[in-house]
């Protein structure tokens, strides 16, 4: 049940009623029996609730950014017209509008209602209630019900690094001998013949099959094929911190959102590591598969979080934005050495292990390092860290007192991380520390050099 | 070759829609089921804590039904028995032949204290007239304190202050208080007139006093603590008590009515505000009262639940790296940031100049001298001499260090 403002005003207009009336008591009681028997009749002839029957239809996937429609249909099974308000609670993030919604729909007849789902979270969001409110004829009195309409929307990671994949490609296609110009790369594997035209490196050409075929033949080359790529993604305490500034609004991503926090001393936190990782990780994962390499994807703190698997070229996108949307930072330390146990076991033969983590000294120091040489005698290992753009900033300003402590600090803090880079690299990892926006294509490069070079 | 649905090099979504990705988990499509609860479910939920409820409003009811009914307590009233009453005198007294006679109302004391032959005692003066009670002859004892007390005693003269009640003895030749011995009490201290006698003196009087006055025999005592059911058990207090109001006539009580007249200050016409108030304004607060609570109603009604979500965690990821800052600035501690500085500085320029990580200190001065043109000893000051020793040293060491990586940069 529920009262209208008109209840309210005509309580109101009761009260001059009672003030001039010349007999106040009987004029109260009049007043009040008014207002009682208009909200019975008003809850009698009210179009019932609960037999009301929602359907929903629309989008289930979204990516982060995007906007997702929700039908409803509202059927309307009883003889009485059902007018009111319609709620469609659906979690903060999930970005519902419109709130609520204006439902008119008479005996036996059906309406439809659109919800526009503007998300600001990965993951799945769920409806979790619908409302209607059933005013009755006079306006004074509804009937209120809930129902449940389930339905779930899932948030997919928006892959904006895609607009870096046609470039990539190209590249790709430069090694693969597709592209007019042939480049060379050492450790290559041997493609086919083909007969030699102007232009062609004459350090390719085979003198063997040119003297059986009275014409000259060249060598062609393409990079190597079908290696394993396994992305392991870190979503351990140093995966939650917030770098960058958000490409698309995140929950989370505007300024002061603390109630103490002084207006504009704080910038806008920016996206989380783990978001910039996935960005990098999908686009790596699109090369490769173009690239005809095999990606397997794995997630890890102190437990295996998401693991996919021998998908096919076509699926991979696919099972690796959905796996991918549900994951979080986890505030805990990763576990690195049930990481380095649960890559060994799920990689048997040799492949390139990327990891996408944070090259954080102190974390490494403890986590990473007394466990990598197990991990880079048997794999290829690549360990690629998003960088804070704001710790080089700090690192640079140099105006005051407080900034050149604080300069003090950013350097102490990037020092330890060069350090740890130049550790990796003399133990044979190869290592990509990049700032958010630059992650993902940095990342690619470094695979393609890679490839290039024939050390997958 | 194709990865995409659609052709992938116009960076198309990476996803294909519902039919090729595994659904989400939840299940969508399924039909809708109401979750209001019926009436019948809604009792058949609440029933238990609403029987609890009013067995709880019934079992309150019936006790405060059942308890005796005990007031609001009246100190030194011979029919109270709670701790402040004196009803154990008021019996002990009776028990020896004594009448006790507790009157409420100053005519009521009047009209039996006319003839003189009775003992008045007076334990409260707030809803009587002291004058009319002045006039009544024959011996009284006025159990203080009370306000006005002297009026009822005329020729008494209390002192300001009060005494804290305690176990004193009587020190005086009033058979009485003498062979009652040391009692509990304290209270007001008085002076009586010529020819009083005096018992348990302090500083600036006694707390007993007795006098002979025109009608008879006037007692007044400056606390009346000893007379209570509370403490008439201690000390001498019961002697004292009987020895003060046995004396062969019969006692007549004055206490505190059972049920006060209320108070009510009228203006000069007679009437309250409230009989000034035209009737209708006082049902129109009881109208605008509902009014307000038809409002709120209104207002108050959410619809549909509060959704809650459980968000993740923000915290920039600058904020170790601000904490360490904000830490060296609060200890000053230059030589910590001057290292990290120097040694950003130098790992930024060694191989910018040639130099391996292991370079030594006299090399890289050398360096960096001969690039920059600068002072050998200054530059190897700069990056290698003591710390600063303030913050001003510090800002220009900074400024320094920034000075020579431009000027090798731009080389």
């Amino acid at each position: 049940m529920a009262l209208t403002g008109r209840t309210g005003l005509i309580a109101l207009a009761g009260i001059v009623v009672v003030l001039f009336a010349p007999r106040p008591g009987a004029a109260l009681a009049g007043v009040c029996l008014l207002l009682a028997s208009g909200i019975v009749v008003d809850l009698a002839f009210a179009g019932a609730v609960r037999p009301l029957r929602l359907h929903r239809s629309g989008e289930t996937l979204v990516r982060l950014g995007g906007q997702a429609t929700v039908e409803l249909v509202v059927e309307n099974p009883g003889k009485r017209r059902v007018r009111g308000l319609l709620r469609d609670a659906w979690p903060p993030s999930a970005g519902a509008a419109p709130r609520e919604a204006e439902l008119d729909v008479l005996g036996g007849e059906r309406r439809r209602i659109v919800v526009t789902l503007t998300p600001t979270r990965r993951g799945d969001r769920s409806s979790v209630a619908v409302t209607v409110r059933s005013v009755g004829p006079l306006g004074l009195a509804a009937r209120q019900g809930s129902h449940r309409a389930p339905w779930t929307v899932r948030v997919l990671p928006p892959f904006l690094s895609r607009k870096h994949l046609p470039s990539r490609l190209a590249r790709l296609r430069e090694l693969d001998g597709q592209h007019p110009a042939l480049v060379r790369g050492q450790g290559t594997e041997f493609d086919s013949l083909r007969e030699y035209v102007v232009g062609d490196d004459v350090r390719s050409i085979d003198w063997r099959a040119t003297a059986r075929r009275h014409d000259v033949v060249v060598r062609t080359w393409r990079p190597e094929r079908d290696r394993r790529v396994l992305i392991v993604l870190d979503t351990g305490r140093t995966s939650a911190g917030r770098v960058g500034d958000a490409p698309v609004p995140m929950a989370g991503t505007e300024a002061n959102t603390g109630l103490l926090a002084p207006p504009a001393s704080r910038p806008a936190p920016g996206w989380p590591r783990l978001d910039w990782s996935m960005d990098a990780a999908l686009l790596l994962a699109a090369l490769a598969a173009r690239a005809g390499d095999q990606v397997d994807f794995l997630a890890y703190d102190r437990a295996v979080r998401a693991w996919v698997s021998g998908a096919s070229r076509t699926e991979l996108l696919s099972m690796l934005v959905n796996a991918m949307a549900p994951i979080e930072a986890e505030l805990i330390e990763a576990d690195a050495q049930g990481m380095v146990a649960s890559i060994l076991s799920r990689a048997k033969r040799r492949c390139l292990v990327v990891l996408l983590t944070d090259l954080n000294s102190a974390a490494m120091d403890e986590g990473l390092m007394p466990v990598l040489a197990q991990l880079s005698s048997r794999h290829l290992v690549l360990v690629a860290g998003v960088s804070d753009p704001r710790v080089a900033a700090m690192a640079g300003r140099r105006g005051s007192v407080e900034e050149v402590y604080d300069a003090a600090a950013a350097e102490q803090a990037q020092l330890g991380r060069r350090r740890i880079t130049a550790r990796l690299r003399r133990h044979g990892v190869e290592v990509v520390d990049a700032p958010p926006e630059e992650i993902a294509p940095a990342l690619a490069d470094a695979y393609l050099a890679l490839k290039a070079a024939g050390r997958l | 070759m194709s990865i995409f649905a659609r052709p992938a090099d116009t960076g198309a979504p990476p996803q294909a829609g519902p039919a090729t990705s595994p659904a989400p988990q939840g299940a969508n499509g399924q039909g809708s089921y109401s979750t209001s609860p019926t009436a019948r479910s809604a009792w058949r939920s609440s029933r238990l804590i609403v029987l609890l409820g009013v067995l709880v409003v019934l079992i309150a009811v019936i006790g405060v039904l059942l308890a005796p009914g005990r007031g609001e307590s009246r100190p030194l009233d011979p029919d109270d028995t709670s701790l402040a009453g004196s009803k154990a005198l008021a019996e002990i007294l009776r028990g020896r032949g004594v009448t006790v006679e507790r009157v409420g109302s100053a005519q009521a004391a009047a009209e039996k204290a006319a003839a003189g032959d009775k003992l008045l005692v007076i334990t409260d003066l707030t809803y009587y007239d002291e004058e009319e009670l002045a006039r009544l002859p024959g011996d009284r004892l006025v159990v203080g304190p009370l306000p006005y007390m002297e009026r009822v005693a005329p020729g008494v003269r209390i002192e300001p202050g009060d005494n804290r009640s305690r176990s004193r003895e009587p020190e005086c030749g009033l058979p009485a208080a003498a062979a009652a011995g040391s009692v509990h009490i304290g209270g007001l201290a008085m002076r009586g007139p010529a020819g009083t006698v005096g018992c348990f003196p302090v500083e600036d009087g006694h707390l007993l006093v007795r006098f002979q006055a025109d009608g008879g025999v006037t007692t007044v005592v400056g606390d009346g603590s000893f007379m209570t059911n509370q403490r008439l058990a201690e000390d001498g207090n019961a002697a004292l008590a009987i020895n003060l109001l046995q004396t062969g006539k019969s006692v007549v009580w004055l206490a505190r009515p059972a049920d006060p007249p209320a108070v009510d200050l009228p203006g000069e016409s007679g009437k309250s505000i409230y009989d000034l108030m035209p009737e209708s304004i006082r049902w129109a607060i009881y109208m605008a009262i509902i009014a307000v609570a038809v409002a709120a109603f209104w207002r108050g009604r959410r619809l549909g639940p509060v959704v809650t979500e459980k968000l993740p965690v923000v915290v920039r990821a600058a904020e170790t790296v601000e904490g360490r800052g904000r830490l060296y600035r609060a200890r000053r501690a230059r030589g910590r940031a001057a290292a990290s500085l120097r040694a950003g500085t130098i790992d930024r320029l060694a191989p910018r100049l040639g130099l391996g990580s292991g370079a030594g200190q006299h090399e890289v001065v050398a360096a960096i001298a001969a690039r920059t043109g600068q002072d050998a000893h200054q530059v190897g000051t700069a990056l290698y001499g003591p710390p600063p020793t303030d913050d001003a040293g510090l800002v220009a060491l900074a400024g320094y260090l920034d000075f020579i990586e431009r000027q090798l940069s731009e080389l």
